[in-house]
């Protein structure tokens, strides 16, 4: 008995002090003076991403251009959304549309050199161009649909030539495609599947090291822009989880954030002063109708749902009024507020209104049943199923209130949580009558969202895969508009057709916006200056915006 | 979860008691033993809340209906969270839902047990065989993981997934117990007779065998109940419920989406725990009197008050 | 002799039964990888990108179930896990093998204390029936053995992580900072995050083995051997350790095997509650990122590794211990 106690006396003695000595050295540290961590110039990044890093740096891989982009590689121009498309160039030091918008010629920049000294020049823009047409699978953004030629007509000239006139693709193809070295990806043998784990780039940076659990990126001292960056060293660890990579942020291990975090204040700013955020509006998160389902069909019904939702409260509850309210025009405010026709908007009155939808669901001829879901003559009711994403906790919250809601005036919905892989099938496949969602992708102009709702060339019938117009929405007329839009660069044409685009999103209510999504974004001013922020929007500020991240990294500066 | 707690190795089987006697006995038992009582009486407090949850209850759980993260009250007794939901209605409208899968698994878990482990006892032979390797072989087979697995292609389970998945997989620690006793009673003084009169194998398994396992079937019952308490809860805690039902495990789930500990408000996290462990303490402590009850030599030894020189002995 | 192979085949039966489960359970649901994929990426991609992902995917197959089942066997036992889809393109073994060492030291340290602890607390508690401690013992840790795993995590978190901020509450070690290897710093900081993970795995599988020793220990008190000890006048530390403790063990290690697969399940859940890094977490990361090949790979490896264990414990069993042999 003794010898046992004494046995586990020092057991139980070894290890207290073995996590007391661990303990009391590290809480010195994990203290809130976060720049234990870093000497002032290493900014280490809090981007969840679910996975460890695999090394790979292919910059036309999607699964890698998220650590590529804006770190080693740029694109031609860089186009902020946030202004409108306000428009700086970067490896091409000028462009012009020729005659009806069919050609686009780019002049681009001399004296910048790729990070292993080659000197860039048209011949690998060309390059990367054509390579995307040799490989679609890197074509991530799909230029070659619209593109029939890309040649470069001198080393400082690109001439590219459309098949179709798309001035829209503008971004596409001078914002969103990175440009690689034609010496070296001329003789990898098959760029889709290469890794290209030793990145050589015109970017700011170079990858210095790559573990799963982190990437080291350091200046590079070759950079075509002088005195820049500013930022000597870059940390990029894997998070796993969304708690550690907040934790990190909360207790200024990480400076720059791209996080959701729940209770931001008493979690995040409330624990420095130097902690700030800002999430800018992107796209709409919709309330999405199946157009071919009898009872969706009648716009009166969709009007009714969209003036009995309580946007403020989806906004306020499911999104702890991290996503403002959205509206019926579907223009993102204040992002494009300058877009929205504001009289129209006033004509469509208040978007909260129980008693306007409950008036609009009796002109469709339905009365409030025994069960108290609205039925009409022929004993239809008003009950659907709305597909959602279950891993989305926030768009679960979200769709409670949106129940409730619903359930005021009537209209019984059920939610149906699914799989990330679950949702897509049944929505790109039609199979569902109402669903919850945002578009994928984003542009420098509410066109690029609405087109992708409205356009018929992006919509299949049920059973086909649908592009992006999930609700089926077909008009000769509002696609010949959208289709208008893209031939020409005038803005005021551009205005009044948008103008024209808001009366069919008011008057027929295709889709049904609920909040608006926007970029994660944190930051910490206590280490760095240079920040993007509300007053000052001079990129989109997430650290997985690409090729945004570059114009946030040239601005910031040690303290 | 709980890990098995055996008295003695799962081969030998613990004292029966006959089937005429029992509801007395263990009426009698379950008074004198405290621990048994305790856990009758949270028991009994836990189906009471989930019967009938509107009494204590008033507000409804899922209603976004008050302001957010208020503390304690006399209106809100643990408070409101993030979405400004009433907590302490949660808990009580959840035990509902825990309560079922907890009665439903542990039923249909000891019936498919028995069927299986009783079976094999006395069928014998290669069916015997086969149904002992069927047993063995779910029995080594880590459960959690492979529920996790099921729950993964399931794309997250209502309660009624939950619970066919959960019955199917863990039958098999209580079949066993149930077949090594079945086997020490085969050859029994009264079995024999009943053989010898001539009834059918079926009548003496139903009407003669298992009212002498009776004892062990409620320990049965009450082992997978809490299994399956722990296991369900669990599940969905990690998110592979359906979010939308009310439970503790839910409950659980959406403080931990919250970051319910690190915003300031960890009564949403620990509150719901701390029921699934008081219920799931209520089980272990009838399954642990059961023991003692069914093997005397557990039972806690009372000091006599002695006179002068005498000490008890083991 | 026979003993030890019918214990060996037992292994291979549940062995295979294991990997055919493996193989069936993700027949039943059909996915498309490609667009797993795509709903990942909130970014730039055009849905037109789709195509180009089932390009790099492959999903097409023409063979018929049993031509798949011989593959995937054949697959498998090759040592060939598959790709995972999260960590594209990286196999499933070089992803698991980052993420078995901290769980193997997390499980491996604390069930080996757990044992120890709980073998010793177990034996003295029997040793002394109607004592203080004996009063004691039981019903706490039936209670402690009912617990769910995740909530003494987040109490501990609660407490030690955030409120009193001794112990960092996430994460195996400083990613930025420190440079995995043997160096003084790492092995510090590793400690220091394993240390309340550890505590709450030991906390909740020390219960059954004090309950399950203190009872083999109490049916053994009464065998006659023991009474013969005592009647000879030896002293009691010896007869506690050297006669009854002994032969009370053994079916107590038969007992830790089995249980390991519960030690699996609440490693699974303290390792989620922590974010620490290991085959658990791993499991559940892959679970809510529909990486099946990873999902399937790790449910395996689990599964076949707590088989080894209780084979290793069922042999080292008959080894020390006659009767089983002669059972056997």
């Amino acid at each position: 008995m003794r010898r046992l106690t004494r046995y586990g006396v020092i057991i139980a003695a070894g290890l207290l002090a073995a996590g007391c000595s661990a303990g009391s050295s590290s809480s010195s540290g994990s203290g809130s003076s976060g720049a234990k961590t870093s000497t002032s110039s290493v900014l280490t990044i809090s981007n969840e991403n679910g996975a460890l890093w695999t090394c790979g740096f292919n910059p036309l891989n999607a699964s890698d251009t998220l650590l590529s982009v804006g770190f080693m590689y740029e694109p031609l121009v860089y186009m902020n959304p946030l202004q409108d498309g306000k428009t700086t160039p970067m490896l091409a030091s000028s462009w012009a549309w020729g005659a009806g918008n069919k050609s686009l010629t780019f002049t681009i920049r001399s004296g910048v050199k790729f990070s292993d000294g080659t000197p860039m020049t048209a011949a690998d823009v060309a390059y990367t161009f054509n390579l995307e047409k040799k490989y679609p699978a890197l074509d991530l953004t799909g230029v070659w649909s619209v593109l029939s030629s890309v040649t470069a007509t001198s080393p400082t000239t690109v001439v590219m030539d459309f098949s179709t006139v798309a001035v829209p693709y503008f971004y596409y193809i001078a914002d969103q495609t990175p440009i690689v070295p034609e010496h070296i990806w001329s003789k990898i043998a098959n760029p889709t599947t290469d890794p290209i784990s030793d990145p050589v780039g015109t970017g700011p940076y170079l990858m210095r090291k790559c573990s799963p659990a982190n990437i080291t990126y350091t200046a590079n001292p070759h950079y075509w822009q002088p005195g820049e960056p500013k930022i000597a060293k870059i940390q990029y660890p894997a998070y796993t989880s969304n708690n550690t990579a907040n934790d990190d942020l909360a207790n200024g291990n990480a400076q720059w954030g791209a996080q959701y975090i729940p209770g931001i204040q008493a979690f995040y700013t409330s624990k420095s002063p130097n902690f700030h955020y800002w999430f800018p509006p992107t796209v709409n998160v919709s309330l999405i109708p199946n157009l071919t389902n009898p009872l969706l069909s009648n716009a009166n019904v969709r009007k009714a749902i969209s003036y009995a939702i309580d946007r403020s409260q989806v906004s306020s509850v499911g999104e702890s009024g991290y996503e403002p309210p959205a509206n019926q025009t579907g223009i993102v405010t204040p992002t494009f507020s300058s877009t929205v026709d504001t009289s129209a908007l006033s004509g469509w009155g208040n978007g909260y209104d129980p008693a306007k939808a409950k008036a609009l669901l009796a002109s469709a001829g339905y009365h409030m049943g025994s069960s108290g879901i609205m039925t009409n003559a022929s004993g239809q009711k008003l009950a659907f199923t709305v597909i959602n994403i279950g891993d989305y906790s926030d768009w679960v919250a979200s769709m409670q209130v949106i129940q409730q809601d619903l359930k005021a005036i009537g209209i019984q919905i059920t939610p149906d949580n699914l799989s990330n892989t679950d949702f897509d099938a049944d929505l790109y496949y039609g199979k569902y009558q109402l669903a919850y969602y945002d578009q994928q992708t984003f542009g420098p102009s509410a066109y690029y969202e609405l087109n992708n709702w409205l356009n018929s060339a992006n919509t299949a019938p049920v059973g086909k895969v649908a592009a992006s117009n999930y609700e089926r929405y077909n008009s000769a007329t509002t696609t010949a508009l959208l289709n208008q839009y893209a031939t020409t660069t005038s803005a005021t044409t551009q205005q009044s057709i948008m103008n024209q685009i808001q009366q069919v999103m008011l008057n027929t209510v295709p889709v049904i916006p609920v909040v608006e999504a926007v970029d994660w974004y944190q930051y910490d001013t206590g280490a760095f200056t240079g920040w993007p922020t509300s007053s000052d929007p001079y990129a989109q500020p997430s650290a997985y915006e690409y090729p945004d991240n570059e114009q946030v990294l040239l601005h910031l500066a040690p303290k | 979860m709980a890990m098995p707690v055996s008295g003695v190795p799962a081969e030998t089987p613990a004292l029966q008691l006959p089937a005429g006697h029992v509801f007395a006995r263990v009426g009698r038992a379950i008074r004198s033993n405290h621990k048994a009582t305790v856990g009758v009486v949270l028991l009994a407090i836990f189906i009471l809340i989930a019967l009938f949850p509107g009494v204590i209850a008033h507000e409804s759980p899922t209603q976004d209906a008050y302001a957010p993260q208020l503390g304690i009250s006399t209106a809100h007794l643990l408070g409101t969270n993030h979405y400004g939901q009433d907590l302490y209605s949660q808990l009580v409208w959840g035990t509902r839902n825990v309560m079922i899968i907890a009665i439903v698994v542990g039923l249909a878990t000891t019936a498919l047990a028995v069927l299986i482990g009783v079976a094999a006892a006395y069928l014998g032979g290669l069916a015997d065989s086969s149904l002992s390797v069927l047993t063995d072989v779910l029995l080594v087979i880590p459960l959690f993981p492979l529920l996790i697995v099921i729950a993964a292609y399931a794309q997250g389970g209502t309660t009624l997934v939950l619970i066919t998945a959960i019955t199917l997989t863990s039958w098999s620690y209580t079949a066993r117990q149930l077949r090594a006793q079945a086997l020490t009673l085969r050859n029994r003084d009264f079995l024999e007779a009943a053989r010898v009169r001539g009834e059918r194998r079926l009548y003496i398994i139903v009407v003669e065998v298992i009212p002498t396992m009776t004892s062990l079937i409620v320990a049965s019952f009450l082992t997978n109940a809490l299994y399956a308490v722990l296991f369900a809860s669990s599940l969905q805690f990690i998110g592979l419920g359906d979010p939308n039902t009310v439970s503790w495990g839910t409950t659980l789930y959406w403080a931990q989406n919250n970051a319910a500990l690190q915003t300031g408000e960890p009564l949403w996290a620990i509150a719901p725990g701390a029921c699934i462990a008081v219920l799931g303490a209520a089980f272990a402590l009838l399954n642990y009197a059961f023991d003692e009850i069914g093997n005397p030599a557990l039972r806690p030894v009372r000091k006599i008050r002695h006179k002068k020189g005498a000490e008890p002995r083991v | 002799m026979r003993y030890a192979l019918r214990r060996l085949g037992f292994f291979v039966l549940t062995l295979w039964a294991a990997l055919t489960l493996n193989f069936l359970l993700p027949r039943l649901m059909p996915g498309n990888p490609a667009l797993v994929m795509m709903s990942k990426f909130h970014g730039e991609l055009s849905p037109k990108a789709l195509n180009a992902l089932e390009i790099l995917f492959g999903v097409n197959t023409h063979e018929s179930l049993l031509g798949q089942y011989f593959g995937y066997l054949h697959q498998i036992l090759t040592g060939n896990l598959g790709t995972s889809l999260d960590e594209y393109p990286a196999s499933v073994t070089s992803v698991i093998g980052s993420a078995i060492w901290w769980t193997l030291g997390l499980i491996g340290v604390t069930t080996v204390l757990a044992f120890i602890l709980g073998t010793g607390l177990g034996i003295v508690s029997a040793w002394r029936r109607g004592g203080k401690l004996d009063s004691i013992v039981p019903p706490v840790f039936v209670i402690t053995s009912a617990i769910p795993y995740f909530w003494v995590a987040m109490v501990l978190v609660l407490i030690f992580g955030i409120t009193l901020k001794w112990f960092p509450s996430q994460g195996g070690y400083y990613v930025t900072t420190d440079t995995p290897g043997l160096n003084f710093t790492f092995f510090q900081d590793v400690l220091n995050h394993a240390f309340l993970p550890a505590i709450s795995l030991l906390i909740t599988t020390i219960g059954t083995w004090i309950l399950t020793m203190r009872n083999t220990m109490i049916t053994t008190l009464a065998e006659d051997y023991v009474r013969m000890a005592r009647a000879k006048g030896l002293p009691n530390r010896r007869i506690m350790f050297d006669y009854a403790a002994r032969n009370a063990i053994l079916p107590n290690l038969t007992g830790f095997a089995m249980s390991l697969g519960f030690v699996v399940s609440g490693a699974i859940l303290i390792e989620y509650v922590f974010n620490y890094p290991g085959v658990g977490f791993m499991l559940l990361q892959a679970v809510s990122g529909e990486d099946y090949p990873l999902m399937q790979g790790l449910f395996l490896l689990i599964t076949v590794a707590v088989l080894f264990a209780i084979l290793v414990a069922d042999l080292l069993t008959a080894l020390l211990d006659p009767r089983t042999r002669a059972a056997g």
